[in-house]
């Protein structure tokens, strides 16, 4: 019975939702005067950063951005005070094999490597702070699933996460004390496509990539200490 | 046209999760699918024929070769807000499971709809 | 003389991050910064009023004019809701100082800051999708907090909300995706300006989708089934700040919706028979709740289905009286829940009957909680007459005969049920078992602050209409708002 209205509620919606979709062309250029064909005409020289994915995330829209990185910070603030306290359930967390040991641990530098290396070429290959940043926590992530007893330190943790968020903040408020608004670009722009290029953006990058590296290995360990 | 038929299908599949399944995990696994289909959504609505990453990588590309990047970078926004939604979930349900000793919804919910 | 209003969001999220390290070196000091930052968001608001009432201020973020990137639009009404935002936050944050003993409790403060933040946030930008950000910076912290006190109740309150929650962003996430593929902004003023030119049938399926998103943040029927648990549950403080802040910014992301962006005709018809629904079956639930936060959630409810039966109007006076009622109850509804958590801290229980007497000994938090009640009801010359004044005699004055009737309707069946408690509180005699304490001087602090400000709009309705004025002309006439935006870039 609950099913069966539930199947019909999802026909209904998922019928308007699809015949309104449809009435959006798909695969082509839409509207003339928007935003995002500005972005592609101007952006290379406005903003110095050949990748205008992470021109637009960190520098057009880059509000948005320091808006997610909070998103990201709430998250783990609010999963540590939920689950503060919390004893550990009884069960037990079985060690992995010699092979994945071992190879857990020769494959561990090089991810923190590649995901620094994410971050810190947001600006001229695909990816960025985010990117990196879950890299990072997934080397972290295959570190805990082979050594059961590994562990990250809290304290230095959460340090990287307040200053890294902090250092956001900051460049904001420099663009806002030496240029004319709120996070805006008061580096060189460099020339574009060389690692030393787009201003503030590469910047902001490196925070973000440390921040939400911190934070998702964080939201892991807290995780995985419910858990004995 | 077949992404948006994908996108939406996902959305439905993750709401009827949410609405009929009975199991905290499987909800919250519902409202991850629900957002990988808007996510689908909105990076397809940005997809332009024939075009390619909008990263000027290589001198030969103009503006006129690439999709459009608004989507990509909106989506990126909506994946990390839909991994915190998911993180706070999952620790809900473990401090409702603490309390319970149970997943299934139907032997918790006293608070009325 | 105001400093740069992106500092409003920026010092809270810079105090927010600073918190950790902070509370490593005084966990004492971290339950003041929400006091000072959301005190220093208080007077830019006031700083501000005087600029934005005459033309709106606009604010550049990222060096980038709008359209290109996300801007700050703080005309009245932005303003005026900022300040209420803020004054609700304060007074709560005064409220906290002494209240939360749960550990641990630096994230607690944490979590609040950015709550305001967020609606803050919400209320101020011009930008849709910076919009949903903030929103969604607003909801995860509220649902964290719903759940702080990490019971079995709060958790499942938590849980509920969340999951509602989570849709209404998926919702909005939808209605953002088929404006942007439609118009190429996410600028509200230049869609607005571009709308029209859009295939019909698609702007009202985004406006569909908008307004049930933001419908549930707004407690709009039938999408606000997380609101009851959510108000009782989490910790009186949080209750507090929903009707005052969480709430409010929901609303004024309907009002901007249907005012400046869509203007659709139809829709008006549609808020002001949701509202309609709204406040009668919300005021028909709160008859019957025995506890008393869950009435005063119901209550909650029923309050904003009055103003959308305002903003339904769409009548310059009928969104007067409407911001006047969402003025007056972001003041009275904290008062009534912080003096009801302290009364129910004493008596020992949740529930209503447990009340009995508590007049006699606890006489000053039981006034607190007298004189929201009648302020809320509308007993002249309260604040609550005002605005309910306006909004029924605009509502007759337009022909919704029917509309009127039921809304008093539903007045009197508030009256009964706020009457029954406040006659607990006074004619009763009191249970053995109270416990006689001292309510603490910053909980008094907050709850004087609040019914000061109910007393003074009460007795100079004017103070508040001459700024609520001009926030309701930017509303009903909408080319105000896009003109300043869009001149911005020039």
């Amino acid at each position: 019975m609950r099913k069966a209205i539930a199947v019909l509620f999802l026909g209904f919606i998922g019928y308007y939702l699809l015949s309104t979709f449809l009435l959006v062309p798909f695969g082509v250029v839409r509207v003339l005067e928007g935003v995002g064909l500005k972005y592609l005409q101007d952006g290379l020289q406005q903003t110095g950063a050949a990748n205008l994915v992470t021109s637009i995330v960190v520098n057009y829209r880059g509000f948005d951005t320091l808006g997610e990185v909070t998103v990201l910070f709430l998250a783990a603030t609010g999963m540590g005070a939920l689950l503060y306290s919390k004893r550990p359930t009884e069960r037990a967390r079985q060690n992995a094999s010699v092979i994945v040991k071992t190879g857990a641990r020769i494959l561990f530098p090089l991810i923190i490597i590649l995901g620094a290396y994410v971050f810190i070429h947001g600006h001229l290959t695909p990816g960025g702070g985010f990117q990196g940043g879950a890299i990072i926590a997934s080397g972290f992530l295959l570190m805990f699933m082979s050594y059961r007893t590994y562990h990250v330190n809290h304290v230095i943790l959460s340090r990287v996460e307040s200053s890294a968020g902090s250092v956001f903040v900051i460049i904001g408020l420099l663009g806002l004390a030496y240029g004319s608004s709120f996070l805006a670009n008061i580096l060189p722009l460099g020339t574009a496509n060389t690692l030393f290029s787009a201003g503030v953006i590469p910047l902001i990058y490196v925070a973000v990539g440390f921040k939400v590296g911190a934070e998702l290995t964080a939201l892991l360990d807290t995780m995985l200490q419910t858990v004995k | 046209m077949i992404y948006y038929v994908a996108a939406i299908s996902l959305i439905l599949i993750g709401i009827y999760a949410v609405l009929v399944k009975k199991n905290m995990i499987k909800i919250v696994l519902g409202l991850t699918l629900i957002d990988s289909g808007v996510n689908i959504l909105l990076v397809s609505l940005g997809y332009v024929k024939d075009k390619t990453a909008p990263i000027f990588s290589n001198p030969t590309l103009t503006a006129g070769d690439m999709v459009d990047p608004v989507p990509q970078a909106l989506v990126l926004t909506a994946i990390v807000i839909g991994v915190a939604v998911t993180a706070l979930a999952l620790s809900i349900v473990i401090r409702i499971y603490d309390h319970h000793k149970t997943l299934n919804i139907n032997k918790i919910r006293e608070l009325k709809w | 003389m105001y400093l740069d209003p992106v500092l409003m969001i920026a010092l809270p999220l810079f105090a927010a991050f600073l918190i950790p390290p902070l509370a490593r070196i005084s966990k004492g000091l971290v339950k003041y910064v929400p006091v000072l930052i959301i005190g220093f968001n208080l007077y830019e608001t006031v700083m501000l009023l005087p600029h934005s009432m005459v033309k709106p201020v606009i604010v550049i973020i990222a060096a980038w004019a709008p359209p290109l990137g996300i801007n700050l639009t703080i005309g009245p009404l932005g303003n005026v809701l900022a300040l209420i935002i803020s004054l609700v936050g304060f007074v709560v944050a005064v409220y906290n100082i002494r209240f939360v003993e749960e550990e641990p409790n630096e994230k607690y403060h944490m979590l609040f800051l950015l709550l305001t933040a967020g609606a803050t946030g919400m209320v101020l930008t011009g930008d849709i999708f910076n919009l949903f950000v903030f929103l969604e910076i607003t909801s995860i912290s509220s649902y964290a907090l719903t759940a702080f006190l990490r019971d079995r109740d709060g958790a499942e309150a938590a849980f509920k909300y969340l999951l509602i929650g989570s849709m209404a962003s998926t919702f909005i996430l939808l209605g953002i995706a088929l404006i942007y593929a439609t118009t190429g902004t996410l600028n509200m003023a230049q869609i607005a300006v571009r709308l029209k030119d859009v295939d019909p049938r698609i702007a009202i399926m985004a406006l569909i989708l908008l307004i049930t998103g933001f419908g549930i943040e707004a407690e709009m029927f039938p999408l606000n089934g997380w609101a009851p648990d959510a108000y009782s549950q989490a910790p009186t403080p949080i209750g507090a700040a929903f009707g005052g802040i969480v709430v409010k910014a929901g609303v004024y992301a309907l009002a901007r919706l249907i005012y400046t962006i869509f203007s659709f005709q139809g829709i008006f018809h549609f808020i002001l028979i949701a509202g309609i629904i709204t406040l009668l079956i919300a005021e028909m639930s709160a008859i019957r709740q025995k506890q008393l936060k869950r009435m005063l959630a119901f209550s909650s409810i029923g309050q904003m289905g009055l103003v959308l039966i305002a903003l339904g109007l769409a009548t310059t006076r009928g969104v007067e009286g409407g911001l006047f009622q969402m003025f007056n109850h972001a003041m009275i509804k904290p008062l009534l829940f912080l003096s009801a958590g302290y009364l129910v801290f004493y008596s020992g229980s949740k529930n209503i009957e447990d009340m009995d007497g508590m007049g006699r000994v606890k006489p000053l938090l039981s006034f607190f909680f007298a004189f929201g009640a009648f302020a809320i009801l509308g007993l002249p010359p309260l604040s609550g007459f005002w605005s309910k004044f306006i909004i029924l005699s605009e509502t007759i004055s337009h022909g919704f005969i029917a509309v009127a009737t039921l809304a008093l309707f539903g007045s009197i069946i508030e009256a009964v049920y706020y009457l029954r408690v406040v006659g607990r509180l006074y004619f009763k005699a009191p249970h053995d078992g109270a416990k006689v304490q001292y309510v603490p001087k910053s909980a008094l602090v907050a709850m004087s602050i609040l019914a000061l400000i109910t007393l003074v709009t009460g007795l100079y309705p004017d103070l508040v209409m001459t700024y609520l004025k001009p926030a309701a002309a930017e509303l009903i006439d909408k080319s105000i708002y896009i003109k300043a935006v869009l001149s911005a870039g020039l």
